[in-house]
């Protein structure tokens, strides 16, 4: 059986590379998540390993506030800890460090480094082993008018040493002179970030807070780090102060990243899942046919002796030297893939430090055994299947596999269908984790249904078909009809991929228009001045003002975002003017006003206030990250928090937190009978001053806040194109093995007088109609699960449905051109075929 | 019979010894070298209009690659085979496929039939292709006299082998072609399904004057053709007109079939 099992396979080649294919895509996608991320957290190991190597102990305060979505803010420590570090006995030097944001500004004008890409820093820089720099040209800073910045900023932005340097922090925009060059390690700029650096004093003054600092790296003279750590918490013996080993903070910067890398690895595997269920119905389908078409030769088999075991486990045998193949060849694949990832990251200016690929042993065994329990998986029931083939039917002609409605098959499919949708509702409802149950669940569940529903609806899609080619259309029409159960299984693996598109896409555009409605609401002024960072940085506060004291403006109002703990919890707050916030904001204030709030004060949402059962003139326990805890009065309630939040507190009292002063946005108010292009030409100028500042009207912005879905959207697209490209494979195995199937009936109109084009376009058009019912399941299915979470969104402020019906056209002409690609190879194989050949009998 | 008419000798078009094909100096070997087998050994032969001519000839003796190079399915290896005066080595790949749509007809001996289309289907499936309208009264004509009036929306599955094959003969009929190529027709067919299927062959050359080649090793077969041709090793060695089922049983004997 063995050696049947390994000659079948020999036999056939060219089947078995079209069967692996979507295994070695699905694998090769698989392992070079893993080798990707491996690869990052192992140069992001060695790089903190590098930075702290020297560093015995870590000292910084341990008032922190995390409020999700990797808002972290920690409060800095008095300057004088430098100098109580110093003296406790063990310690051979202290070295204190201060970063904030700061933007380089290159010498043609634009800010160096990418929007939405790696953070951009402002930090101190002093002499020491301690620190992580390394001087290759020039001298370290020194005095309020010196700077030097990494290798890569400096290259980027077109320096040259001397040269005068416009850097924008929250102390403003200043000019400074690059006396020397840095690098980091042996990275030019770490991970894509870019440094400015000056000396303690300048850096505090600029990017801190006088008299603040934000650590104190501390070497020791020998003894253990544990032993020094303790001793200088004895020493300090103070709360708000919290001292680590080195071995401490190397390994929490390490697990910070390695969390920060474990959303993109998770977000990849979720992709190369899909694509590996994609590949198990292809599988599965390709097993079927080869089953099918091997009947004659089971039966045989059958007749002369073999028990149904030995073809069951031959079949078995079979797939797992496929998935075993496969599975190495994916791993392969996957270890360039990465590797042309890596160098592509390089060539985009995102520098990592060098490091050779990692493949973990971990890598190649899941690979291989994911591989293989696919394969086998989906050959399981083809391999039953042919067991069940009477000996007798080695005396009949070969037989296509037959189909009637099955009664069975309804009750079944709309059963597992059932248990999907009420997984879906499960998932949606508070347990995310069985979505992943759910919506696999709804796929399977409609590809048992697909055979009862292909016949039908492949005659509705095909029925245009005669009508325009004629007798091609026809036989193409009547070739996709002819074995539902084929047809709803190769289409079925397209199906899934269009329906995660479809599902997102309308997620997606119903998210934009609640965006657009929200603003349209909230927002009541003219023109917005925002800046691309993540959540770090922004505007200097400066603007804000500026941009209030133009004539033409009525109101400019700059927003931040902080974080604080509020009764004990951490959340986070939106951080306004109370002078001018109210006359562009319409929060639909249920009591009191946004003008009345004061430092002492804080406004909190309807919502709040009926969950916690508060009102104005109640209070709240508030502590942000300085430590300080203060007691805020209520002094208002709103009643559309889309965009203000739980909690809004005034900028004065942030102010007190010591944190980082930036606004996110400002959002301004045209003066009474000033025109907008006159408000444009005022306000230009000043945002011009600031890099990243971006000034739009009130349309751009909310076109723009709206389509900020679009850059994830168009990633997830970009990933789901994985599992559509197996499909076309798919779909291209099963016309391959159609064809073959078909020869006699394509001889036969060969002869009669069909010519090659004719026979190609009746492959093709076949093909499209495959691919139009797998679009068109598909799409029904994404609606229906976007409907489903836009109905659990709804108290999460998504309230409006929206198909995207541009969008979802776009995907079914995809799937018409999926369809015509996937034809390509099949096609040309039938038009060649030899027509002699095909009608001489046997 | 003369071997090569040249042209200015041919009698009027409607006169029955007016050749709607013929092979001359047909020769085909398959493979090269020590294996080399000459399926056609310099094959010289006509096929008159309106004639029902038979091909006949043991296993191996080069009948159906004859059909199959006359029919222009298959090349000669030297040698030049004309449908009227087209010569069909001369053809490209598409004029040939043309020419098979529009000029000839053929009836194979098993998988006649598209399994997808009806019965109408498959009998217009040439005129289909190339993409013309069926004449409508001559299909109708057709269609009763192979007895399909009340089958035409039955699939091929739903149909018995003998209805299948008059499918078969009414789809050659129906394009009104130069020239039939039958390739045992009535192998898979019971004696008496068989006699009807020739019988309507030999029908649409008497009553409409149709041309068919029908290549057989079935003496009985043969009685029902105008003219035998028998072929062994690959050369024509005899031909005899007005056969009955006895004399092609003895003639073979002699030939050794």
């Amino acid at each position: 059986m063995l050696r049947l099992s390994w000659k079948n396979l020999r036999a056939h080649k060219r089947r078995l590379i079209g069967t692996s294919l979507s295994v070695i895509i699905g694998i090769a996608f698989l392992s070079g998540t893993f080798v990707f991320t491996d690869t990052l957290n192992k140069v992001f190991d060695d790089l903190f390993a590098d930075v702290f190597e020297h560093t015995d102990a870590y000292v910084r305060s341990s008032n922190e506030i995390e409020t999700g979505f990797g808002f972290t803010q920690r409060g800095r420590i008095p300057e004088e800890t430098v100098a109580l570090v110093a003296a406790v006995p063990g310690v051979r030097e202290a070295v204190p460090d201060v970063t904030g944001f700061a933007r380089i500004i290159g010498k043609d004008g634009d800010a160096v480094g990418q929007d939405f890409g790696p953070p951009t820093f402002g930090s101190s820089i002093v002499e020491s082993s301690l620190q992580p720099w390394e001087v290759v040209e020039g001298r370290y800073p020194s005095g309020p008018d010196e700077m030097v910045m990494d290798k890569g900023s400096f290259d980027n932005g077109d320096f040259t040493l001397g040269d005068r340097a416009r850097v924008n922090s929250q102390g403003g925009l200043r000019e400074f002179t690059i006396v020397g060059v840095v690098r980091f390690g042996d990275a030019d700029s770490p991970g894509g970030a870019t440094f400015a650096l000056f000396d303690l004093p300048t850096a505090q003054e600029f990017v801190g807070q006088p008299g603040q600092i934000d650590a104190v790296l501390v070497g020791g003279d020998g003894q253990s780090q544990e032993e020094l750590a303790a001793s200088i918490r004895e020493t300090l013996n103070d709360p708000s102060i919290e001292v680590l080993t080195g071995q401490e903070i190397t390994e929490e910067n390490q697990s910070d990243v390695e969390e920060g890398l474990s959303f993109f690895n998770i977000l990849l595997l979720v992709f190369a899942g899909i694509a590996l269920f994609v590949s198990v119905f292809i599988i599965y389908n390709t097993f079927s046919i080869i089953v099918a078409q091997r009947q004659r030769e089971t039966a045989l088999l059958r007749a002369i002796g073999a028990s149904r075991r030995q073809v069951v486990g031959s079949l078995l045998l079979e797939s797992v030297f496929i998935g075993v193949i496969a599975s190495l060849i994916g791993l392969l694949v996957g270890v360039a893939l990465s590797q042309v990832l890596k160098t592509g990251l390089d060539a985009a200016g995102i520098d990592l430090p060098s490091g050779d690929l990692v493949i973990l042993p971990r890598t190649v065994i899941v690979a291989i055994i994911v591989g293989v329990v696919v394969t086998v998986v989906a050959s399981v029931s083809p391999a039953f299947q042919a067991s069940r083939v009477p000996p007798v039917a080695a005396m009949r002609d070969v037989a296509v596999e037959h189909f009637g409605f099955s009664r069975r098959r309804l009750l079944v499919g709309l059963g597992i269908t059932a248990i999907g949708i009420v997984g879906v509702a499960v998932g949606l409802a508070g347990e995310p984790s069985v979505l992943g149950l759910g919506i696999p669940l709804v796929f399977i569940g409609v590809f048992v249904l697909g055979p009862l529903i292909s016949r039908p609806v492949a005659r509705f899609v095909g029925a245009p078909l005669p009508k325009i080619k004629g007798i091609t259309g026809t036989l193409a029409r009547e070739n996709a009809m002819r074995n539902p159960k084929r047809t709803a299984r190769t289409a079925a693996a397209l199906m899934v991929g269009v329906a995660l598109v479809a599902g997102i896409s309308v997620l997606a555009s119903s998210i934009k228009s609640s965006i657009r409605d929200i603003f349209d609401q909230q927002f009541t002024g003219d023109f917005v001045i925002s800046t691309q960072s993540f959540g770090f940085g922004g505007l200097s506060p400066e603007l804000a003002d500026r941009v209030n004291a133009l004539p033409e403006v009525a109101a400019a109002t700059g927003v931040r975002i902080g974080t604080a703990l509020i009764n004990g919890d951490a959340e986070a707050l939106s951080v306004i003017d109370p002078t001018t916030a109210g006359q562009v904001f319409d929060l639909d204030m249920q009591a009191g006003s946004i003008e009345d709030l004061t430092d002492e004060g804080i406004l909190i949402s309807r919502d709040t206030a009926e969950d916690e059962e508060l009102e104005v003139g109640s209070t709240l326990r508030l502590q942000m990250i300085d430590g300080a805890e203060r007691t805020v009065t209520v002094q208002g309630v709103y009643g559309d928090d889309d965009l203000a939040g739980p909690f809004t507190i005034s900028k004065g009292l942030w102010a007190q937190s010591g944190a980082d002063q930036f606004d996110f946005s400002i959002y301004i108010l045209t003066a009474p009978g000033v025109s907008d292009d006159e408000a444009r030409a005022a306000i230009q100028p000043l945002a011009d001053e600031y890099p990243a500042a971006d000034l739009e009207s009130r349309s751009e912005y909310i076109d723009s806040q709206a389509s900020q879905i679009d850059t994830f959207v168009n990633l997830v697209y970009g990933l789901l194109a994985l599992a559509v490209i197996i499909a076309v494979v798919g779909i291209a195995n099963t016309l391959s093995l159609s064809v073959y199937e078909r020869t006699r009936e394509l001889g036969l109109i060969r002869a009669v007088g069909g010519s090659r084009r004719q026979v190609r376009g009746t492959i093709r058009w076949e093909s499209v109609i495959t691919a139009l019912l797998g679009a068109v399941q598909g799409i029904v299915i994404g609606i229906l699960l976007g409907y489903a979470v836009i109905v659990a969104l709804r108290d999460e402020g998504l309230e409006s449905f929206s198909v995207p019906v541009g969008a979802l056209l776009v995907v079914v002409i995809l799937a018409f051109v999926c369809g015509v690609v996937a034809a390509i190879r099949p096609a040309r194989r039938a038009a060649r075929m030899n027509v002699l050949a095909a009608i001489a009998h046997e | 019979m003369s071997t090569f008419s040249p042209a200015d000798t041919l009698p009027p078009p409607s006169s029955p010894t007016t050749v709607a094909a013929r092979a001359v100096h047909a020769s085909k070997v398959y493979g090269s070298g020590e294996s080399a087998v000459r399926a056609l050994d310099d094959v010289t032969v006509e096929f008159a209009t309106g004639a029902f001519t038979a091909i006949m000839g043991p296993s191996g003796s080069g009948k159906s690659t004859l059909m199959h190079c006359s029919a222009g399915l298959d090349n000669l290896t030297s040698g030049s085979v004309f449908i009227g005066d087209v010569e069909l080595g001369k053809l490209s790949e598409k004029a040939l496929t043309q020419l098979r749509r529009d000029r000839v007809g053929f009836v194979f001996q098993a998988f006649n039939l598209v399994p997808t289309l009806n019965a109408y289907e498959n009998i217009t499936l040439p005129m289909a292709l190339a993409g013309r309208d069926p004449d409508k009264a001559w299909l109708d004509q057709v269609v009763k006299t192979v007895g399909l009036s009340d089958r035409l929306k039955h699939r091929p599955s739903e149909l018995s082998g003998g209805q299948q094959q008059r499918v078969a003969v009414a789809r050659a009929l129906a394009g009104r072609p130069d020239i039939i190529f039958a390739d045992e027709p009535t192998g898979n067919l019971d004696s008496r399904t068989g006699a009807e299927i020739l019988d309507f062959m030999r029908r649409a050359v008497r009553e409409f004057g149709q041309t068919i080649v029908m290549v057989t090793h079935d003496p009985m077969a043969a009685s029902y053709s105008d003219r035998v041709v028998f072929l062994v090793d690959g050369k024509v060695v005899d031909q005899m007109a007005e056969p009955t089922a006895e004399r092609v049983l003895d003639r073979i004997k002699v030939l050794g079939g």
